[in-house]
């Protein structure tokens, strides 16, 4: 079976972010870069399927600065078979709306029977570029899989999501958008062999001409949504005690607090 | 008569049939244990043969000395008179052919009644010695001996081997009429006694059963001579070739060379062991020492040291045949496919591999030197690296490491943020010091701990000691990913911190954590990064002998010193932190009944502090054991690890209001008058 990954470099989570001067951007110095864990299980489950059936390729799919080469890697070396990135400088800076654009037509040449992706991503959390692919690639998309199962002729899927208080079983046919989330399955530590194999693999990169696209439409340029400025949420203040001889005497000094400094009573 | 003894005495010319039968018996001997190398060396290559002369001067110590052996009055006692007694009957046996041989026989008179009573000695020593042996194995039954018909039949045959020697010279004694013609023969006191049971014979009798005797004791010793291979009795030899190419640098994990390269990693066969871990398999006499300070066994884990070496001695006699039939198959006819076990899962089971806290107590108390734990370490590097194969927390901890440089994953940019208020400059704003302070991650991001590099901090400022710490450029020293078999990964972070202490050229580093103290000093030259380096308890003590620490204020409090293995077993240092302690006004050291070389892991060594601990009981609640009985008020300790799980044990144990845990480097603060948060 044939399988795409779509796979994105975020920053760890640990890490410090700052807006960059301006506000406009994120500094991204000394910021350590992994791969978003929910790629990660659109990998593991493509892996899976494959180990399974016992033929077929995966495919990683990314679009992101020259970095982002290093997740690539990581995907490999847990086990995908080859990998396009979308490097050129003018995809970056986009929105959702032309990142999925420029996926889909980096897709649209290849050959495919599955695409996976996280269903988001954990830095901008706009949890939006598998549905719009799916839109450009006219295919349909379930986001929020925690279990995928093939059917005999690999012509449709059935998965399940987790929606309020129950789980929500859907039958899809394939090929499909599918996104993935935390409980579909672990995914797997490199082995070392796998990381020195990575090193080996094929990494394409893709230019703006290699997808047939310019430059207005795509990154900032073809953007449709434009981030007008960063900033830092408040330091949360010291929390404070209230004093007093009585429970009585606590009690209306908390209520008086909260009625006239929180203003919530 | 001639006050000595005539070699072939009422045996005659054929007694020379002994020759072929020696001959003969050391034949098979040579052989079998060419055999045995033979199977070692299809181990890889290790090169235990540098500094000749520590070696050789620990055969005499270990071997001959019985150094360790005799760490244990009773099996120790037992064996070194069954060793000596038996080197003397050996040495006795060759000086009386030589006497005989070399025409000089300078064994009359009185050479010849000392050789015969230092004999005679020598021969009882062995047989006090297996009596002892068989009263302890089949009496006492102490519970880490497992007996085997092995065991039993060598016991017997060395017995009988010593008494019918004996006999043989009670029977000559006997028809020699030696009241009255040997009356020197007293000296030979046991052969004297033994006489007295062929006292009622007529000369002809005894000259016959001086023949039966003779002709009895000449073939048991051939066949103990051809058994010495086939039996325990194989230590004979293997001891000293394992003592000779014992590990002189035990505390450093072997690196794996090339990881480029290398196409398997760690251990998942034979011969992926080095030949020395093979022969070690040889020289194991399950004597269950390793068994006996192994925390892991202690608290009803899988692992016994004892049976790893032994499953894997099983499984090394198991591919001899498929070895031999490899090497003689020919193209027309080739070895039969021999299905061979996967030493991982198969042989030694995951959890056996995962229980072991590296704590050496193994290494340090096996009487030859063998090392389960770098068997253990080669098969999780297997595991680790070849199939990604361990408990999940294992991969949450490498992650973290690979993210952040620490195995909590807290954001790497923090890691300086300890110091912030501390007055400690980074060497990036000043490289102009004499030290520079390896903080570790636990004194970096766990709160605990943080008390720990505030307060070593504060006391080196006291103390005048100029140093700098890395701050932000600091990364984990590697420690646990390397015990947790994660080899590549251990190798990134080494050689980044290498170089960036290189980069400052620092010269002296004075590590918190005796972790990053054995991984800085011990193993980071392995990659070039030589640097001096000192665990804080070293310079502490020297500030206090030098007397540059004030101290201001009587404590007042029984401290237990709890020894960290890699300060400890791996490092030997087990003064200086009991100076310290001793030099604090109204401190009373105490002693806890496991201390120093037996000192017992707090079960955080080897990556388990990344570990869930599902099997047997917690190891730290046994150490709390050794704190109840000794009874002190507090338990010092000056390692981050053992820091942690002995506060925890004392929470889980509900013994907060008896006792507490510290590290002593708060303890010389609060002497100074000071706190450290």
């Amino acid at each position: 079976m044939e399988i795409i990954c779509c796979l994105k470099q975020v920053p760890d989570t640990e890490a410090e972010i700052r807006p960059a001067a301006g506000n406009g951007e994120i500094n991204y110095e000394g910021v350590k870069f992994v791969v978003n864990v929910y790629d990660e299980y659109a990998v593991e489950e493509a892996l899976k399927i494959k180990e399974k059936l016992g033929a077929g390729t995966v495919t990683i799919v990314t679009l992101g600065p020259e970095r982002a080469a290093e997740s690539i890697r990581t995907g490999l070396a847990m086990g995908a078979d080859k990998a396009v990135h979308l490097d050129d400088p003018a995809f970056l800076g986009g929105d959702s709306y032309v990142t999925a654009k420029a996926l889909a037509k980096a897709i649209e040449g290849m050959n495919y029977e599955l695409i996976f992706c996280g269903m988001r991503a954990i830095d901008d959390d706009s949890m939006q570029v598998g549905h719009i692919l799916a839109e450009f690639l006219g295919l349909p998309s379930v986001m929020g899989i925690v279990k995928f199962e093939l059917s005999d002729d690999k012509k449709k899927a059935t998965v399940h999501r987790q929606v309020e208080g129950g789980t929500e079983v859907l039958e899809v046919p394939l090929p499909a958008v599918l996104g993935a989330t935390k409980g579909l399955n672990e995914p797997r530590y490199p082995s070392l062999p796998g990381i020195m194999k990575a090193k080996k693999k094929e990494l394409k990169p893709l230019k703006l001409a290699d997808v047939g696209l310019s430059e207005g439409e795509v990154g900032k340029q073809g953007a449709m949504t434009k981030v007008t400025a960063f900033s830092l949420p408040p330091l949360r203040q010291a929390g404070k005690i209230v004093e007093g001889d009585t429970p009585e005497a606590k009690a209306a000094a908390v209520a008086k607090l909260l009625r006239e400094e929180a203003k919530v009573i | 008569m001639d006050v000595s003894r005539p070699l072939y005495w009422n045996i005659g010319d054929i007694g020379m049939v002994n020759y072929i039968m020696a001959f003969a018996a050391i034949l098979i001997l040579v052989y079998a244990f060419y055999d045995r190398i033979r199977l070692w060396r299809h181990g890889k290559p290790a090169n235990r043969s540098g500094n000749v002369g520590k070696r050789v001067a620990g055969i005499v110590q270990y071997v001959l000395g019985h150094w360790r052996v005799l760490k244990e009055a009773y099996p120790g006692a037992m064996h070194f008179l069954i060793f000596w007694g038996f080197a003397l009957l050996f040495i006795g046996t060759v000086l009386e052919a030589f006497d005989h041989y070399s025409g000089l026989h300078f064994l009359t008179g009185t050479s010849y009644i000392i050789f015969s009573f230092v004999l005679d000695c020598a021969g009882l020593a062995v047989l006090i010695g297996i009596i002892m042996a068989a009263w302890r194995r089949y009496v006492i039954k102490p519970p880490r001996l497992d007996n085997k018909p092995d065991d039993f039949w060598v016991l017997l045959l060395l017995f009988v081997v010593v008494a019918s020697g004996f006999l043989v010279e009670g029977v000559r004694i006997a028809s020699l009429n030696a009241p009255a013609d040997a009356p020197w023969e007293r000296w030979s006191f046991v052969g004297w006694i033994c006489s007295t049971f062929f006292l009622g014979l007529t000369q002809q009798a005894a000259f016959v059963s001086h023949k039966i005797v003779w002709w009895f004791h000449v073939v048991v010793s051939y066949i103990f001579i051809v058994s010495i291979v086939y039996t325990r009795l194989l230590h004979v030899f293997t001891t000293f070739i394992s003592t000779y190419t014992r590990n002189l640098e035990p505390a450093a994990v072997k690196p794996i060379e090339n990881m480029e390269e290398a196409e398997t990693f760690g251990a998942n066969r034979l011969e992926e062991f080095s030949w020395v871990d093979l022969m070690q398999l040889d020289a194991c006499t399950r004597c269950g020492r390793c068994q006996d300070n192994c925390p892991a066994y202690l608290t009803d884990k899988p692992l016994s040291p004892k049976q790893v070496i032994q499953d894997l001695k099983a499984q090394l006699d198991a591919m001899a045949p498929v070895w031999a039939q490899k090497k003689t198959g020919s193209a027309e006819e080739p070895a039969p496919p021999v299905e061979e076990k996967a030493i991982s899962a198969d042989v030694i089971a995951d959890d056996v591999s995962w229980s072991c806290t590296t704590c050496g107590a193994c290494t340090e108390h096996c009487p030859v030197f063998i090392e389960p734990w770098s068997k253990l370490i080669e098969l999780r590097r297997y595991m680790a690296l070849m199939e990604s194969r361990f408990p999940p927390e294992v991969q949450v901890a490498f992650r973290n490491m690979e993210n952040n440089s620490n195995p909590w994953g807290i954001g790497s940019s923090t890691r300086g943020d300890w110091a912030a208020d501390l007055g400690v400059k980074a060497l990036a704003e000043d490289p102009d010091c004499e030290y520079l302070l390896y903080v570790g991650c636990s004194g970096s991001f766990d709160d605990l701990n943080k008390r720990v590099s505030t307060a070593v901090t504060k006391i080196l400022q006291e103390a005048g000691i100029s140093f700098r710490i890395l701050g932000i450029e600091e990364g984990c020293c590697g420690d646990s990913a390397r015990r947790l078999g994660n080899e590549y990964l251990f190798q990134i972070m080494a050689q980044q911190n290498i170089e960036v202490m290189k980069g400052y050229n620092v010269k002296k580093i004075i590590t918190l954590c005796p972790h990053g103290y054995n991984t800085l000093k011990n193993e980071y030259p392995q990659f070039g990064g030589k640097f001096e380096v000192y665990h804080y308890t070293e310079i502490l003590a020297q500030l206090v002998s030098q007397r540059r620490l004030t101290f201001s204020k009587k404590l007042n409090l029984k401290v237990a010193y709890h020894d960290s293995c890699y300060l400890g077993r791996h490092n030997g240092i087990y003064d200086p932190p009991r100076q310290i302690l001793r030099a604090l006004p109204g401190v009373k050291v105490v002693e806890m009944k496991r201390s120093r070389d037996r000192g017992f892991c707090c079960g955080a060594g080897g990556g388990r502090m990344w570990m869930e601990e599902h099997l047997g009981t917690r190891i730290n609640h046994a150490r709390l054991e050794d704190v109840v009985a000794c009874n002190p008020q507090l338990v010092g300790t000056a390692c981050p690890f053992c820091y942690t799980m002995l506060v925890d044990g004392i929470k889980e144990k509900d013994l907060e209001k008896k006792y507490q845990a510290t590290d002593i480097a708060e303890l010389v603060l609060k002497a100074m008058g000071k706190q450290a948060g």
